[in-house]
């Protein structure tokens, strides 16, 4: 076999290399890496360097290169090099733009009206110039080393979108419970006795759905119908909420009214959750029928609308009330029982009972129920009165 | 072909150094064989020769890593030497016109006895 054809295999499974080097599932770094081992070796090159131009900064930076001095190729300037041509390659020979690195060869790397970096070499090992065969293999090599180079680039600037994206969009999540819970303060706020109560039911009400198996979605919705359930409450007066005597009927119908408000209200939203509006209406429901204000009884009552149901009456009964005393958690726990079926959901009922106990034995890391309890509970004696609940009502 | 992973082994013996590169040397892995030499060039040794009895396959990758320990070596005025190469091998050297960079021997032995006496 002749030389030339020797070289021409040599110079086809150069070509063979550089593919698999810039294929390869090596990080970027490593690829680059050997792809300038694969233009070294096939020139037989002692100094090679890799330059990516950056846009933003109009810089040219060394993405790899070996026996160049780095502050030689800080000096090249890239508009010099754009004006070079595009994929053509050349031998510097005198021209003074160029000799600044201490390059003899230099590839400019385009993909089609975009400028992407150049490719240097230098210190051929045997004796003699680079050739016309040299440079126009070196073509080759830099069109695919230019169209790599501008997919990750292209990958690159996907990757900061999707990040800026992912961003602004916990900016936004942020900014927005923020809002949610400033609402929750204001409704709160209307009555001395309810403060916290909104973020309170919140916090339960996304405990219970948590340990029932929602995803962070659905728990997320649950949450802000937690937060917005008693928003209907900033159009009744002050002084029908803070009442200390006993409601007249009137007065009752006319509090009563603050479910259809809140619904009102959290219908002109754009949720990006389901149900919201729903369960903020419903939470006064029943399963028997008997609550407001629709009335409705059992299947027409969703998951969330009796979740939402129990943790606002637990919350209601373990808070202070102007016309009543707070009840300890044992008594609200027995009175949620002693309501099962008729006005609780036997299954929202177990697993808000899971939820405390875990909770009281510390097998959840962050508690969401028992930080607010009363500090005084003795939470042995609970959690012994939760086990009861949890086995009978596990007991098909 | 079964493919090898690479792998570098050495030794020394007086003041030469033998390098014994395993596997196909094509890719990153192949740096542990510049490393290898480097080590040996740090410790003041300026002989060194390369085993290629298990090494049947080199690529651009494998050419520009020999043509740093070759440049290594001629920076401290050094000598390479490079035994029991398979023909693929030297055809591959001899084309590439590296075999005037470095000194060819059939056997380890051979190249260890002229670093020792000067004598072919």
């Amino acid at each position: 076999m002749s030389t030339e054809l020797k070289k021409a295999l040599y110079n086809i499974s150069a070509l063979a290399d550089l593919g698999q080097a810039i294929t390869s599932e090596n990080n970027f770094h490593e690829k680059i890496q050997s792809v300038l081992y694969v233009i070294t070796g096939t020139f037989l090159a002692n100094k090679g360097a890799l330059l990516f131009y950056d846009k933003p900064t109009n810089k040219l930076n060394t993405l790899a290169q070996k026996g160049f001095a780095p502050a030689d190729l800080d000096r090249l300037n890239p508009e010099e090099l754009m004006s070079l041509g595009r994929n053509e390659s050349y031998l510097i020979g005198d021209d003074p733009v160029l000799t600044v690195a201490g390059a003899e060869i230099l590839a400019p790397l385009w993909v089609r009206d975009e400028f992407i970096g150049a490719l240097l070499l230098s210190g051929k090992l045997t004796v003699g110039p680079y050739t016309l065969e040299d440079l126009e293999l070196l073509n080759v090599i830099a069109n695919q080393i230019a169209i790599a180079l501008n997919n990750h680039s292209l990958f690159l600037d996907l990757s900061d979108k999707l990040e800026e994206n992912r961003r602004l969009y916990e900016e936004m999540r942020h900014i927005y419970h923020g809002t949610l819970q400033a609402f929750a303060a204001a409704i709160d706020a209307k009555d001395a006795y309810t403060k916290n109560h909104s973020h309170r039911v919140a916090k339960y009400s996304a405990a219970i759905a948590r340990e029932l198996g929602w995803n962070e979605h659905e728990i997320e919705g649950m949450y802000v119908a937690g937060y917005l359930h008693d928003v209907g409450k900033l159009a009744i007066s002050n002084t029908l909420l803070n009442k200390v005597t006993p409601f007249t009927p009137e007065e009752r119908e006319e509090i009563r009214k603050h479910s259809t408000l809140s619904h009102s209200i959290t219908a002109k939203i754009k949720f990006p959750w389901k149900n919201v509006e729903d369960m903020v209406w419903h939470h006064h429901e029943r399963l028997d029928g008997r609550g407001y204000p629709e009335a409705l009884a059992q299947e027409s009552l969703s998951d969330g609308v009796r979740i939402l149901s129990l943790a606002d009456s637990f919350d209601a009964m373990t808070s202070q009330r102007p016309y009543r005393e707070k009840m300890d958690v044992q008594s609200a726990i027995g009175e949620l029982r002693k309501n099962l079926e008729s006005q609780f959901d036997h299954k929202v009922m177990l697993v808000f009972c899971k939820v405390l106990d875990k909770e009281i034995k510390g097998e959840l890391p962050e508690p969401d129920i028992l930080p607010h309890l009363d500090r005084d509970s003795d939470l042995s004696v609970i959690s012994t009165l939760l086990e009861g609940i949890i086995v009978e009502l596990s007991t098909p | 072909m079964k493919s090898v992973q690479f792998s570098v082994a050495s030794r020394r013996e007086g003041d030469a150094a033998i390098i014994y590169p395993k596997g196909y040397l094509n890719n990153l892995s192949g740096e542990n064989l510049v490393i290898e030499c480097g080590i040996y060039i740090g410790k003041g040794i300026t002989k060194i020769v390369v085993n290629f009895s298990e090494t049947d396959l080199i690529n651009s990758i494998g050419i520009s890593m020999l043509l740093q320990i070759i440049e290594d070596l001629r920076n401290i005025k050094g000598t390479i030497c490079c035994t029991n190469m398979s023909k693929l091998l030297r055809d591959t050297f001899e084309m590439l016109g590296l075999m005037q960079h470095m000194l060819v021997f059939p056997v380890e032995s051979d190249a260890l006895t002229y670093l020792k006496t000067g004598k072919l």
